[in-house]
């Protein structure tokens, strides 16, 4: 039954008529085309979806739009005046407080709603006015300042726009260049998208952890209204897999962890599609989980994937174990343990721990297909790259790769979790089955929980020798990855951090065995750090439990086993000068946080109210991929000499577009406003990139960005030699023109090179300048299967955190005061960029240090996989004070010396709280999150509360 | 799945006779930050009876007498912000402006909190301490009951169909009457209560009021408070004795959000936190 509403939206009236069902948010989106609100958990608790109702910030999600009858409503389309930005607008973008777009429409309504109710409010009513609304990138911090400088400027005349910034753009303040269409809303997300003709997938999923396939009975489903398409696993004989190919589309004969997608409809709405799944019938045999890591590795019997002999996977870099849960054995092999421990005047074992968490990205993963008769394929898809998403699906379906296109437009956050390929080949199987129409999957936040991958658990164990003045002597290690049900990048990750997995220090004898094994849980991938973070969990975390029964300060202890010039890492790969400066981050992050007035450790002593600690931290990563990776950029240049720079690398908020247009302005010589990179990454027209992940972009799409540019300017150049009829040497370019070097006059606009030169008499020369750049890294190789020896990685950053923290100590909660982190970057290319990575990037290292985990019941039913309880960081939940530090020790093979530093902020948070912990209040906490329960806990246990 | 009919009546009547001509399964749309998560999660529902346009349901008003209206659609963030009751119920105000988000508490109600009898529903031990009673409409005509029995258990209330809660009444109370709330949660931010308390102290009565949420299937209004505050009593002792009486009253569960020893311990923390709110130093 339709119902007649107005609604005065962003000042124009309008009538419509909708059902009751309907909520505010799928009217306004769906309906009336607003593109700017966004869709991010459905229940009220993320604010993507915050509009302001008559004056006050409300979740568009949780009103049913027969309500909103009569009401004003604005949104971030009515924000601007559609020429200017708006205040709020015009500051989110100078204070960098915009990264991957997806959460900032909705934050600028709460602020504006704010400054509507109070022109004047306080820094804590700002961020209770915001923290309704979750953002994954920026750690809100950029948020309230933004917000905070627009208050404050209204006695003074209102917010004015910090001044761009001017040539030369490396190592200057330049703004986002993506900024204005995300804070106008215009920025578009798959999420956004409608197509014509398009249906609306869902799926059916596993209640079960593990079950054998007993019945589908799919016939009712098929008969329901608005259906085009119904799928089971055994209508899609095809295995699919990053490194190791063990995951079928839909499941077929078993589910192996609860959440699985067991069936799929295509519908012409999602209401159709969903009342078609319920009436899926799936009879199970429903049979006993494997759901701890060590019961996994240790026994035979109960087998997740029983034909894991017969899989195809990526050999002589992975090594699968049939017969056992074992998908990966990392060995890394340096000189002789039992030597190194018989030096040593003290042996230490220690166990640490660490469960499965989510990246929580604010845009859902999405995507859509299109398979067209006679065999064309369109993609569109919240990815990370388009051009692993096409090799991979076409190598599953056979397919030749100049028939499928895959586009990414804005992506909504991915840390990893987008990386590889997920929804494509379930949308294009249901597209197909749909006869060719275009068929849209979007998670809903639970399916994004149950179904969508996750970052592995973790258990180490840890051997240490060390000599009584402070020197390590032997390391053996045993890591034990939770992968779940599926290998995806979880193999990868467990011999990425097995590389790095004694931490950045020199260690003359190490043996460590990373085992990646199956358990019956929603499987994992990359997050952020790629292993790291857990790996330096342990590490860090024992670095200081042995430093304490040596008698001697953590950062003494570390400062004397750090990686110096001279010293060979793990895998033989010698330490240079080139490499960075892991002890001068320490020293730089310990005098910022006060180290010298560093109390002792808590050592016994009862405590009643709020006690303070201080620990230190470091890490160490290098891009994880294989040897061969590479990336390419075209500069096209347009008859007015801008340009546009194409590129298939993601910037998923990171902010490497506008680091790689300072770049490419720099090197043209022309202002940054003149060129354009292309948002939507496509792989019918941008040059081939691998993938963006692992930190590497800034550093391959640099690289491959100036030899473009150069490419570009050498062209110029020469049509320039020719037209001014002198040597091509004599010739240089400034200020978008071309000139002789010792007669500036002598030269042409680059305007009148760039498409070609016209001589007087019509004749021309040249002709369009593109410019090609191209970066594969050199020299890297396989890791040795026995020994692991070799060189895995093009660069390490290195880095650490020092950080003060309060501790309540009678609830458990742990507040951080301070965070101090410095990394050594090689170049700061963009100081604003980068501060944002790392002041955002800390913050979802505390979500995983102090609350972030999945619970699982004894069935391995996944009992908090809703943003009501997996709890991620909120404006409330930030350092009170963050500061990021960087040293710039150039790294040769970088773009003007820069390393990435993407992940690496969130490295070692966990560390360095459990550091502090310690030294707040003696207890040495083996596993996180170190939620105020489990803290809490532990103090009642070592009886250290006041009774 | 979804909503077959809406109606938003501007009477307490209509609604009331609406709900109860209804054959199937009906809802009371208030503030709709619960029900429509739930229609979102796949519940179906035949009549949704939006109240919101009943011009008294949104009143918020003191009487003569000091009693407090509070009617069924006020949104939470008017509680939270109102002067008067910041000053007079702290202890109310304050867990009104621990409920959800800003956004949500713009819309969230005080009767749907209520109503949806969440053992861990932050007004519930806030209005138990003040003695809060409920007036609900039924095709009968208009009755109050006291909140303390009106949650029978999880998501289950003394309302019967055709019913619904008009207001929140809380009767007038002594002059210098104080009162306190405090929440424990995973987060800083918006977060579900993993224990919740109120407490109520009347000086000229030596009164204490203690209730406790998220601890049992039902909000928990601690009894057998009376003599609890001697004049020999400091303020921990006082704290002492409201955990023993409080620890005996609870039965908490061991769940997603927290352990049962975690409640236990909390709530015990949460009593000696509301001693010390509740006895000004010149009591001692």
């Amino acid at each position: 039954m339709l119902r007649q509403i107005t609604l005065t939206i962003n000042g124009e009236k309008a009538t419509l008529s909708v059902p009751p069902e309907r909520t505010l948010l799928e009217l306004l989106k769906n309906d009336c085309h607003l593109g700017g609100i966004k869709t991010g958990c459905g229940i009220g608790e993320c604010g993507a979806c915050t509009i302001i109702m008559n004056g006050q910030p409300v979740n568009a999600c949780l009103i049913l739009a027969v309500e909103a009858d009569g009401s004003e409503i604005r949104t971030i389309e009515g924000e601007s005046d559609g020429e200017h930005l708006s205040d709020l607008q015009q500051a989110f973008i100078d204070f960098g407080a915009v990264q991957c777009g997806f959460c900032t429409p909705g934050v600028l309504m709460s602020a504006r709603a704010l400054l509507m109710r109070n022109a004047d409010p306080t820094r804590e009513e700002i961020i209770e006015a915001v923290s309704g609304n979750l953002c994954r990138c920026t750690g809100y911090k950029p948020i309230i300042d933004a917000i905070e400088a627009v208050a404050r400027a209204r006695k003074t005349g209102g917010y004015q726009a910090t001044s761009d910034a001017s040539a030369p753009y490396v190592g200057g303040a330049a703004k986002r260049i993506d900024g204005v269409e995300k804070v106008t809303g215009t920025a578009q997300f798959v999420h956004d998208m409608l197509l014509p003709g398009m249906l609306f997938a869902r799926i059916k999923t596993s209640p079960h952890a593990s079950a054998r396939i007993v019945r589908v009975a799919t016939e009712q489903a098929a008969s329901m209204p608005g259906v085009r398409a119904v799928l089971v696993g055994k209508d899609l004989p095809y295995k699919v897999g990053l490194y190791m190919q063990d995951k079928d589309i839909l499941a077929r004969d078993c589910v192996r962890y609860q959440g699985e997608a067991v069936a799929a409809v295509a519908a012409d709405t999602e209401v159709q599609a969903r009342a078609a799944c319920e009436a899926i019938e799936i009879e199970y045999d429903v049979l006993k989980p494997v759901l701890d890591v060590k019961e996994s590795y240790s026994q035979r019997t109960q087998l997740v994937h029983e034909q894991l002999g017969e899989y195809s996977w990526m050999k002589g870099v992975f090594f699968p174990e049939p017969g056992s849960n074992i998908a990966h054995h990392q060995k890394i092999r340096k000189g002789d343990v039992g030597a190194g421990f018989s030096k040593a005047d003290l042996v230490t074992e220690n166990e640490f721990s660490n469960p499965p968490v989510q990246h929580v990205p604010m845009e859902t993963h999405t995507a859509i297909a299109q398979v067209k008769v006679g065999g064309r394929v369109e993609i569109i898809t919240s990815a990370q790259s388009p051009y692993t998403v096409r090799n991979l699906l076409c190598h599953t379906f056979g397919l030749a790769l100049s028939n499928v296109r895959v586009r990414v437009p804005y992506v909504g956050g991915g840390f990893g979790g987008k990386a590889g390929i997920h929804l494509e080949p379930l949308v294009y199987c249901l597209s197909k089955a749909a006869k060719g129409r275009p068929v849209k999957m979007t998670c809903t936040r639970e399916e994004e929980f149950n179904t969508m991958p996750s970052r592995q658990g973790l258990n180490s164990l840890i051997k240490t020798g060390v000599t009584k003045d402070g020197k390590i002597t032997a390391l053996e290690i045993r890591y034990l990855w939770d992968a779940g049900a599926y290998a995806d990048y979880g193999v990868n990750v467990g011999r990425a951090a097995a590389y790095s997995g004694a931490g950045p220090y020199h260690i003359p004898h190490c043996k460590i065995d990373s085992l990646v094994v199956y358990t019956n849980k929603v499987f994992g991938t990359a997050y952020r750090g790629f292993g790291h973070l857990e790996v330096l969990w342990a590490i860090e975390r024992n670095m200081d439990l042995v430093a304490k029964k040596l008698g001697m300060d953590p950062f003494e202890f570390r400062m004397r086993n750090l990686l110096r010039t001279g010293d060979t890492t793990i895998t033989g790969e010698p330490f240079t000068d080139h490499h960075g400066r892991p002890d001068k981050c320490l020293e730089l992050v310990a005098s910022e946080i006060g180290w010298r007035n560093r109390k002792p450790d808590a050592t016994g002593g009862k405590f009643s109210g709020k006690v303070r600690g201080m620990g230190v931290a470091m890490l160490h990563k290098a891009p994880a991929m294989p040897t061969f990776t590479s990336c390419s950029v075209v500069i096209k240049f347009n008859e007015d000499a801008s340009t546009n720079l194409l590129v298939s690398g993601i910037d998923y908020g990171q902010g490497t577009y506008t680091a790689l247009t300072q770049i490419a302005a720099d090197e043209l010589k022309i202002p940054m406003d003149k060129i354009r990179v292309s948002w939507d990454s496509d792989t019918d027209y941008t040059p081939y990139d691998w993938q963006t992940v692992a930190s590497r972009l800034t550093v391959m799409g640099g690289r491959a960005t100036i030899e473009a540019a150069r490419d570009c300017i050498n062209q110029i150049r020469q049509t320039a030699s020719q037209a001014l009829n002198v040597p091509v040497d004599s010739l240089v370019c400034e200020n978008s023109r071309v000139f002789v070097k010792s007669n500036p006059s002598q030269g042409l606009d680059y305007r009148q090179v760039v498409m070609g030169f016209i001589y007087p008499n019509g004749n021309s020369i040249g002709g369009p300048v593109i410019g090609r750049g191209r970066y594969i890294a050199h020299g890297l190789t396989h890791l040795d299967p026995e020994t692991g020896q070799g060189l895995p990685a093009l660069d390490w950053t290195y880095g650490a955190h020092a950080a003060l923290i309060e501790v309540d100590t009678e609830t458990g909660e742990i507040e951080v005061l301070k965070i101090a982190s410095a990394f050594d970057v090689g170049k700061v290319i963009n100081e604003q960029q980068c501060r944002c990575q790392v002041i955002g990037g800390v913050v979802q290292g505390l979500g995983s240090a102090l609350s972030e985990k999945f619970v699982f019941n004894k069935e391995g039913r996944f009992l908090n996989a809703t943003l009501k309880d997996y709890k991620i960081p909120t404006a409330k939940d930030i350092p009170r004070e963050s500061v990021a530090l960087f040293i710039e020790t150039p790294h040769p093979e970088g773009p003007y010396g820069a390393r990435g530093v993407a992940e690496h902020p969130m490295i070692s948070v966990p560390s360095v709280i459990g550091n502090a912990l310690a030294n707040a209040t003696g207890i040495e906490m083996h596993e996180f999150p170190l939620d105020p329960e489990k803290v809490y806990l532990a103090l009642k246990k070592n009886r250290r509360l006041v009774p | 799945m979804g909503i077959r009919r809406y109606e938003n009546p501007i009477t307490v009547n209509d609604a009331v006779a609406l709900l109860s001509q209804e054959k199937g399964k009906t809802a009371v749309l208030a503030g709709g930050t619960d029900l429509i998560a739930d229609i979102r999660a796949g519940i179906s529902i035949d009549l949704v009876v939006d109240i919101k346009n009943i011009p008294e349901l949104k009143i918020l008003r003191w009487e003569s007498d000091g009693t407090l209206i509070i009617g069924a659609c006020v949104p939470v963030q008017r509680v939270a912000e109102n002067e008067q009751i910041r000053h007079r119920y702290p202890g109310l105000a304050t867990a009104a402006e621990n409920l959800g988000s800003y956004q949500v508490r713009c819309r969230a109600t005080i009767a749907g909190n209520l109503g949806n009898a969440s053992p861990c529903a932050d007004h519930s031990p806030a209005l138990l301490v003040l003695n809060a009673k409920l007036r609900i409409a039924s095709p009968q005509g208009s009755r109050e009951v006291p909140l303390d029995g009106f949650i029978h258990d999880v998501k289950k209330t003394a309302l019967k169909r055709g019913e619904i809660i008009t207001a929140m009444i809380v009767p007038p109370q002594s002059a210098g009457l104080r009162s306190a709330f405090f929440k424990i949660k995973r987060i800083r931010g918006h977060d579900l209560a993993l224990v919740n308390a109120a407490g109520a102290y009347d000086p000229e009565a030596r009164e204490f009021r203690l209730a406790i949420g998220s601890v049992a299937c039902k909000p928990v209004l601690v009894r057998g408070l009376e003599g609890i505050y001697q004049s020999s009593d400091t303020v921990e002792s006082v704290g002492e004795k409201l955990t023993v009486k409080a620890l005996s009253s609870i039965s908490p569960i061991d769940d997603v959000r927290a352990s049962a020893e975690y409640r236990c311990d909390m709530t015990a923390l949460l009593c000696k936190k509301l001693a010390r709110a509740l006895l000004a130093t010149k009591d001692k």
